[in-house]
């Protein structure tokens, strides 16, 4: 039976330096994230949230422990597969949208597929279905400076998705939103978790995105605190505060 | 696809930046094939001047005349010699002359005057001879072509004399007019006396040339031989081509006679250095020029390149955490320059040839514009010269801005595909 892992931390830490003072954002973290989840990473500013996103995203490598994406030890991989693995098998979703402003939403859409070197005919067939999927289909050839916030971070949803990856890293996607459209963002993710079993990955410390989650890993000082799933919807007044039982590097209920 | 259009729409994203630098690279570009076409007109200007007042091409004498031109080393039997030089040469040579060259005393009057002294024949002089050339007499008429008549001379009042030309300052030096009288007096090949001949002044030139103006007679070759006591001989043959560029292939062709008679063979360049440097030194301030052009195009180019890029860390560093190759980052910086050069240089390009195409039919009339003739290298250029391209330079120079504007974006170029994209995005978020 194949491993369902995407990813698997063990003693995960990462230390940089920030002018003279040198700064250990993660000290320790042991998890795992099976294919299908729609986990958040939680906990105030300075936990560490983005520095492990960046770790999973393959944006930056730990300065200690081991971390397997798809059961392939990343720190044996050159920058070139790495690059390879973002493209393939990653899709992101930035706190600050970053579409390419000179790119129509379509265009936009279709980067990354490009990339990939996806026939134009199926890329632009894949993400028109997207956005009009994503209620952007009178928007899809506006550039982003035409669109308002949360119609660019449904156009980077679309964007993330549309290369078919095996998990989105969302940075804060809702960050920059309203609360009202970061709820749509959220249950638009959700419905891609249900619906096409999109997994995703996202940090956020907006108690409106962690209540939605049905897996919320809590970060306080560079380590992993708690690790408890949940139903989706259901009010997080767990996620802090209350000692949740930790599920590290152990398989998840949901797709158990 | 993806970086032609990333490349073509950021130029138009930022079209005042764009704009500016486009700006600079048309108008020095139009400026440069504009003065090009001027320079390299007024060069060619200046060596038909050149060619035309009494050189030629390519000068023949005898071994050791261009050092001592003496009436001792002549080219004997002219008419032969050149025969020899027209049959040598071929169509290569479009005419080739005789000429007699020596030093005499001209005198009318009070007033003596040392002159170079140049037997001429002036039916082959008229179409490639500047002194010949009717627009150079200023007074009276040039040389006739079939040879004075005696009614001609009996009409002038000087009946007998044979006809002479000479030019303005000299005339104005012996204080003589049309028809007046005028002595020459040489020392004759193989020594002795002094001899001395009568003329009648049947024209005075103005070539703009003051050696010419000053210290220049024309005469018919017959009585220059006669005077000199050269019977045929002559001093110089003056071959004049179609096409200057063949100058080395009619150097090459006439080689085993020049070998085989003892000749020697000067070309314009040798026999005019003073022209030659001339124009090698308005060549080499107009290459400066090009090269100050070129650094200010890519300069300019540099700094859009540059201010870009800076402005774009993170979107480059977006790009590369998607997955895009770093290589299709360079792609775009590349394009980018490329499209910005290519356009700019095409369009002043095209300005610059309509420039160039109104100079080279309507042509330049420096006194009307600058008030003052051009003179360079001892030659009045004339009042109006003509636009003159060479593709092959001009195109070598917008080669040479698009390679060195792909070299001096090669850099950022390539800083830009090794981001870090971590960094790219959060230092510049």
């Amino acid at each position: 039976m194949p491993d369902s892992a995407i990813f698997q931390a063990q003693g995960l830490h990462k230390r940089f330096q920030q002018g003279d003072v040198q700064v250990h954002a993660l000290r320790g973290i042991d998890l795992r994230i099976d294919a299908g989840e729609f986990v958040v990473i939680a906990g105030p500013s300075g936990s560490g949230k983005s520095t492990l996103l960046n770790l999973l995203g393959l944006l930056d490598s730990p300065s200690e422990g081991q971390l397997l994406f798809g059961g392939r030890d990343v720190s044996r991989l050159s920058s070139s597969e790495l690059s390879l693995l973002r493209r393939d098998a990653l899709g992101f979703v930035f706190q600050a949208y970053n579409l390419m402003p000179v790119l129509s939403a379509l265009e936009n859409t279709e980067m990354v597929m490009e990339f990939q070197g996806v026939p134009a005919a199926e890329r632009r067939q894949r993400s028109m279905q997207l956005l009009q999927q994503l209620g952007l289909a009178e928007q899809m050839h506006r550039y982003p400076d035409q669109l308002s916030g949360g119609q660019q971070q449904r156009v980077a949803v679309a964007r993330a998705i549309a290369s078919r990856p095996r998990v989105v890293i969302a940075d804060e996607p809702t960050a920059n939103l309203d609360s009202a459209t970061a709820i749509a963002l959220m249950e638009l993710m959700q419905g891609l978790n249900r619906d096409q079993g999109v997994s995703f990955v996202f940090s956020s410390h907006d108690p409106l995105v962690i209540q939605r989650a049905r897996r919320v890993i809590l970060l306080r000082d560079g380590q992993l605190v708690s690790d408890q799933a949940q139903d989706a919807g259901e009010p997080a007044a767990r996620a802090e505060g209350r000692e949740l039982p930790r599920r590290a590097a152990s398989p998840s209920p949901a797709l158990a | 696809m993806l970086a032609h259009r990333l490349a073509l729409r950021n130029l138009l994203r930022h079209r005042r930046r764009s704009g500016f630098t486009a700006a600079i690279i048309i108008i020095t570009m139009a400026l440069l094939t504009c003065f090009q076409g001027l320079s390299d007109g007024g060069h060619q200007a200046m060596i038909q001047v050149g060619v035309r007042m009494g050189l030629g091409h390519l000068i023949l004498s005898q071994q050791g005349h261009a050092q001592d031109p003496s009436l001792e080393r002549l080219i004997s039997g002219g008419p032969q010699a050149l025969a020899l030089v027209r049959a040598s040469a071929g169509p290569l040579a479009q005419s080739a002359v005789p000429r007699l060259r020596f030093s005499a005393m001209a005198q009318a009057g009070a007033q003596q005057i040392a002159v170079t002294a140049s037997g001429v024949d002036p039916a082959l002089e008229l179409p490639v001879s500047g002194i010949a050339d009717a627009r150079a007499i200023v007074q009276g008429q040039p040389l006739p072509t079939g040879g004075a008549t005696d009614d001609d001379r009996a009409a002038s009042g000087q009946a007998g004399l044979p006809p002479l030309v000479l030019g303005e300052r000299l005339a104005k030096a012996l204080d003589v007019r049309i028809g007046d009288r005028v002595t020459l007096t040489v020392k004759p090949l193989g020594g002795g006396e002094f001899a001395r001949a009568a003329f009648e002044l049947h024209g005075i030139f103005r070539t703009g040339i003051q050696e010419l103006d000053a210290f220049w007679v024309e005469l018919p070759l017959p009585q220059a031989q006669t005077l000199s006591r050269s019977g045929q001989g002559i001093s110089h043959l003056a071959l004049y081509l179609q096409d200057e560029r063949q100058l080395a292939a009619l150097q090459e062709r006439l080689q085993p006679v020049l070998q085989a008679r003892g000749w020697e063979a000067q070309t314009w360049t040798e026999a005019a250095p003073e022209l030659n440097s001339a124009v090698a030194m308005d060549a080499a301030g107009m290459a400066l020029l090009m090269v100050i052009v070129v650094v200010v195009v890519v300069a300019g180019i540099l700094n859009t390149v540059i201010m870009s890029v800076l402005k774009r860390h993170r979107e480059f560093g977006v790009m590369l955490a998607l997955g895009s190759s770093p290589g299709l980052i360079v792609r775009v910086v590349l394009l980018e320059s490329l499209y910005l050069a290519g356009a700019s240089l095409a369009l002043g390009l095209m300005l610059g040839l309509a420039a160039h195409a109104h100079f080279a039919t309507e042509g330049l009339n420096f006194r009307e514009v600058f008030g003052t003739g051009l003179e360079a290298g001892g030659v009045l250029l004339p009042e109006r010269f003509y636009s003159l391209l060479n593709p092959l330079k001009l195109a070598g120079v917008a080669v040479l801005i698009l390679v060195l504007t792909l070299m001096v974006s090669l850099m950022p170029a390539v800083k830009s595909g090794r981001l870090k994209p971590i960094e790219a995005i959060q230092h510049h978020a």
